[in-house]
């Protein structure tokens, strides 16, 4: 499928001849290349004047209460994202309260050393295992996940991460959901990132770096170029 | 995993009252109703959409609704069908306001391609047969929507000037599957003819109107 001419399948993907895993993959194609982006873009601006031959029907009175109450409507798995996302204010607020107790910089980091060690001790044996691969299929990351949801991220090379990005850590915990950060990779090392609230990671789960703006991506989802992405499996123990 | 561009920018709305999302010669700036051209900002009402404004989805519904269920409609020829994958593509829009980004493309479009999107997820999934009662699956109906269509595009429209050079029936092949959503089987199916066959066919007629617009 993927030897026939790009012009020929985003044509089908535009007039909507291309089966679930062709979009999908011309998606994720899109997502790595804007060029490719900017040529099914002008694709669907073709076509698009067609739209506007469809009969502009009448918007039946209870259509936006429709919406309005789907909006209203829990979504389980976006609450979660967005108790994911770190409130830089209350980080703030919390840094000063520590500075205003007696506690002295040699104390705290004592506690932040003694913390650490307990939490890489704690650390259980990892029940997924993901080799994240670049685009052109080289290993960059290996992912180890814990049902503790403690997932221990090493990366395999050096990322050329632009000045003006930071890697992030994604992952799907229901396939079917939006990805959910398990965070920064700031200082551009391996860490082990910890995602409490979530079911344990299972076989098949994707887990993805991308380059995002500092501080992290700014919607919550990810945004930039694809660092590295895999599927998990369960090692045999 | 959907990756997608964000929009940097949101719009700050101002303590006096309602802004309405309308185009102005600077596209970035929202302004008042009555102070500038009629046409909607599509873009900076997704902006703000992104940052939790619902009044703007609400003025989105206004301004496309009517049009995004007429297009709904036409694919899934059903009006509860047509107001379902409406509905569904605006709490769409709205979850996923953040992810358009002005810099990559036209805010209607991709509107236009969330709601194609539902449509066809409906139609693949539900299979078309089950959608419809037998009354509407008369072919006849089908070339007169697909006619209809053709003829209502501006005859100064490169589609529509180009679709002019292709053959009638390959030429309704691919309007099928713009227009109502059609698959490769079911074009098969209608002709009677071997999907291979049909398939490359339906590429030959893609390729001919992509050199005539390119």
């Amino acid at each position: 499928m993927s030897e026939r001419p790009l012009d020929e399948r985003i044509d089908e993907l535009v007039v909507g001849l291309a089966d679930e895993a062709e979009t999908e993959a011309l998606e994720a194609l899109c997502a790595r290349d804007p060029a490719v982006a900017a040529r099914v873009e002008r694709a669907r601006l073709r076509y698009g004047a067609l739209d506007d031959t469809a009969d502009t029907l009448e918007i039946p009175a209870t259509l936006w209460t429709r919406i309005a109450g789907a909006l209203d409507a829990p979504v389980e798995t976006a609450a979660r994202v967005r108790e994911n996302v770190v409130d830089l204010s209350t980080v703030r607020r919390q840094a000063t309260r520590w500075r205003a107790t007696a506690l002295s910089g040699v104390a705290a980091a004592l506690l932040l050393a003694v913390m650490l060690g307990w939490v890489l001790m704690a650390t259980p044996q990892p029940s997924v295992i993901a080799v994240l691969l670049d685009a052109g299929g080289a290993p960059v990351a290996l992912v180890e996940g814990s049902v503790d949801n403690t997932t221990r991220v090493t990366l395999l090379e050096r990322a050329q991460v632009p000045d003006d990005r930071v890697m992030q850590v994604w992952t799907k915990p229901d396939d079917d959901g939006p990805p959910v950060s398990l965070g920064l990779l700031a200082e551009g090392n391996s860490r082990t990132l910890s995602l409490p609230g979530f079911p344990p990671p299972h076989a098949n789960q994707l887990y993805e770096i991308t380059y995002e703006p500092l501080g992290g991506s700014p919607t919550n989802l990810p945004t930039g170029p694809i660092h590295g992405v895999g599927q998990a499996q369960a090692p045999v123990y | 995993m959907t990756v997608a561009r964000s929009c940097e920018t949101s719009q700050h709305l101002t303590a006096s009252g309602p802004i309405t999302y309308l185009a102005s010669a600077d596209a970035d700036v929202p302004c008042r109703k009555g102070t500038c051209d009629t046409v909607t900002d599509h873009a900076s009402l997704l902006q703000a959409c992104a940052s939790g404004d619902r009044s703007a989805l609400k003025t989105l519904l206004d301004a496309e609704g009517g049009r995004m269920l007429g297009v709904a409609r036409r694919m899934l020829r059903r009006q509860d069908l047509a107001e379902d994958a409406t509905q569904e593509s605006f709490v769409l829009i709205w979850r996923r306001a953040g992810q358009y980004d002005p810099q990559r493309g036209s805010a209607r479009a991709w509107i236009y391609t969330i709601l194609r999107n539902r449509c066809l997820t409906l139609l693949r999934n539900a299979g078309r047969e089950e959608l419809l009662d037998p009354a509407a699956l008369e072919t006849a109906s089908d070339s007169a929507t697909l006619e209809t269509a053709y003829h209502r595009l501006d005859l100064t429209n490169d589609l529509r000037q180009c679709l002019e050079t292709l053959e009638p029936d390959k030429r309704m092949a691919i309007l099928s599957s713009y227009v109502l959503g059609y698959s490769h089987g079911e074009i098969a199916g209608r002709m009677g003819a071997p999907l291979g066959s049909v398939k490359a066919w339906v590429r030959r007629g893609l390729l001919k109107l992509r050199e005539c617009l390119s």
